[in-house]
């Protein structure tokens, strides 16, 4: 019998924006990963920076569409959560590597316990936001191309 | 000079309270009174005020540091708050000991007071928690560690009864301990750990650290002066290393790798050490398996190795490598600005640990741990041997 985790879609979630994330944002309206780039050192950084983690330039840097495919590289499963969470236990929080290179923390949907493991292969899930953003969450992938 | 030419020629401690029935500046005055009290130094000879920056109750003033010298009527040359996180009671001696040997005071007031329980100014909005986490609702530090503890499993394979191992040596320390919180003084076995209720999956309820409130302080001078004061029992800094955001310019790193890796061979090669040298160890322990992974960063065992490392070693006090002698933060509470560990080390190597006295007290190894980073481990990792004079 397979244990059940929760969603979390039904949480409320108001996300103040840096400034400097803002293309990421938008991107996620159209449902599209948009991520950091650095043309220098050709990597990409995750969470967005007003800089290069690599050169210390904001000029370096560029923003880069990404398919949002990766690998579940760690998680944890939460048994009681953040106050804004409360009443969605037992939910996942899991750390995913990018096919970019870069990990990257969310939630995953339309995963069982006993399917999350470190190594599994996810693709993104947009759960729409009331400000017409998206909030990039991960479903198992289960068919990879 | 150099850092070894500096003493920390006393210590006081309040006993660690899950919830401060007295002000912070009330704790901080007690911590003053008992210091003066002990070295015979009149008030008017601080001329060096060092706080940490693990505050909650002083978080939302940017004038902490000089609001605490004012409440204390203190006339200082050098006033400083320390802002690495738990790292930040350790970073105080070095930074004391930086300032006196500059000239900028002669004798340092090493302050940690805080009551985080009692009242909490703390705010994480202005970082990548208001859009990168708390949007995915990960639960703070459990929910970090977490994440690190699986992925250290992922690549090692872990067996939490040997987690468990440590925290129950903590736990009989913290027994012997009339300043450890009172709520925490009750005795557990492995399977109590075990069985202790998940938090954030693989941490346990007996894996965190409880936040209480009290104060610590040390008092810091040349050993120079020390010696002319006649004061005795001094304890020596010999080596100290810091290091924030270790691997900050990379994206994917090795979690289980940590910024202790570099500060431990910096601060054991400026003391002449070597890491077999340590006779007790005194690790920032906000989790149970920070202590396992500062085991493999510092080199007590290769990585991956903390797991029979665990096995083969007696960690309590009288065992061959003591750990956290007073109970650590997790059976004696986080309070003092995370100062506990330090001044268990300083009291140890005074011999004054009464009925958990360790027996070889020529040197200490402190540690602190400060911050969460994004997806890795902790932002500052810091590293202090100590020595009697």
């Amino acid at each position: 019998m397979a244990t059940a985790l929760n969603d979390t879609l039904s949480v409320k979630r108001v996300i103040k924006h840096f400034d400097f994330s803002e293309p990421y944002w938008e991107g996620s309206k159209q449902k599209k990963l948009v991520m950091q780039y650095c043309k220098v050192a050709g990597k990409y950084q995750h969470f967005p920076r007003p800089v290069s983690i690599f050169t210390g330039r904001r000029r370096d840097i560029e923003w880069r569409e990404a398919s949002g495919k990766g690998v579940v590289f760690s998680y944890t499963i939460t048994a009681r959560g953040t106050p804004a969470f409360r009443g969605a236990e037992p939910y996942a929080v899991v750390s995913v590597t990018l096919d970019v290179g870069v990990n990257f923390i969310s939630n995953i949907v339309g995963c069982t316990v006993e399917e999350l493991k470190v190594g599994m292969k996810v693709k993104p899930y947009w759960h729409p936001l009331d400000d017409g953003t998206h909030l990039l969450m991960f479903q198992p992938d289960r068919d990879p191309k | 000079m150099s850092l070894r030419d500096h003493a920390i020629v006393a210590y006081a401690e309040t006993k660690v309270m899950e919830k401060s029935d007295r002000d912070v500046f009330v704790l901080g005055g007690e911590i003053l009174e008992s210091l003066l009290d002990q070295t015979g130094i009149d008030k008017n000879e601080i001329d060096g005020l060092v706080l940490a920056g693990l505050t909650g109750t002083g978080a939302a003033n940017p004038f902490w540091a000089q609001t605490t010298a004012d409440v204390l009527g203190l006339d200082v040359g050098f006033c400083e708050q320390v802002h690495t996180g738990g790292c930040s009671a350790a970073g105080s001696v070095a930074r004391a000991a930086a300032a006196i040997d500059y000239g900028m005071c002669e004798v340092a007031l090493l302050l940690f007071a805080d009551t985080h329980v009692l009242e909490d100014k703390t705010d994480h909005s202005h970082s990548y928690r208001r859009e990168w986490t708390d949007p995915y609702g990960l639960m703070g530090p459990p929910g970090a560690f977490g994440l690190l503890s699986r992925a250290y499993e992922s690549k090692y394979g872990l067996d939490y009864r040997m987690l468990g191992k440590l925290a129950v040596t903590q736990r009989n320390h913290a027994l012997m301990n009339e300043n450890a919180c009172e709520k925490l003084r009750v005795p557990i076995t492995v399977d109590d750990y075990m069985n202790s209720r998940m938090i954030a999956d693989p941490i346990r309820l007996l894996d965190c650290v409880m936040r209480a409130d009290g104060a610590a302080g040390l008092i810091m001078m040349s050993r120079k002066r020390a010696k002319e004061k006649g004061l005795t029992k001094n304890i020596i800094p010999i080596g100290y290393a810091e290091r924030t955001n270790f691997q900050g310019g990379e994206n994917l790193v090795d979690v289980t790798k940590s910024g202790h890796e570099i500060c431990g061979k910096k601060a054991l090669g400026t003391a002449g050490l070597g890491i077999k040298d340590i006779a007790s160890f005194h690790p920032y322990d906000d989790f149970i398996i920070a202590i396992m992974l500062q085991f493999e960063a510092f080199g007590f065992c290769k990585p991956g190795e903390g797991v029979p490392f665990i096995r083969d070693h007696d960690f309590s006090y009288n065992g061959d490598l003591p750990l956290n002698t007073g109970g650590g933060q997790i059976s004696a509470g986080q309070a003092a600005c995370s100062s506990h560990n330090l001044i268990e080390a300083v009291r140890q190597l005074r011999g004054e640990a009464g009925k958990r006295q360790v027996k070889d007290t020529k040197n200490a190894l402190v540690t602190g741990i400060g911050w969460i980073n994004y997806g890795r481990n902790w932002g500052s990792s810091a590293a202090l041997v100590l020595v009697p004079e």
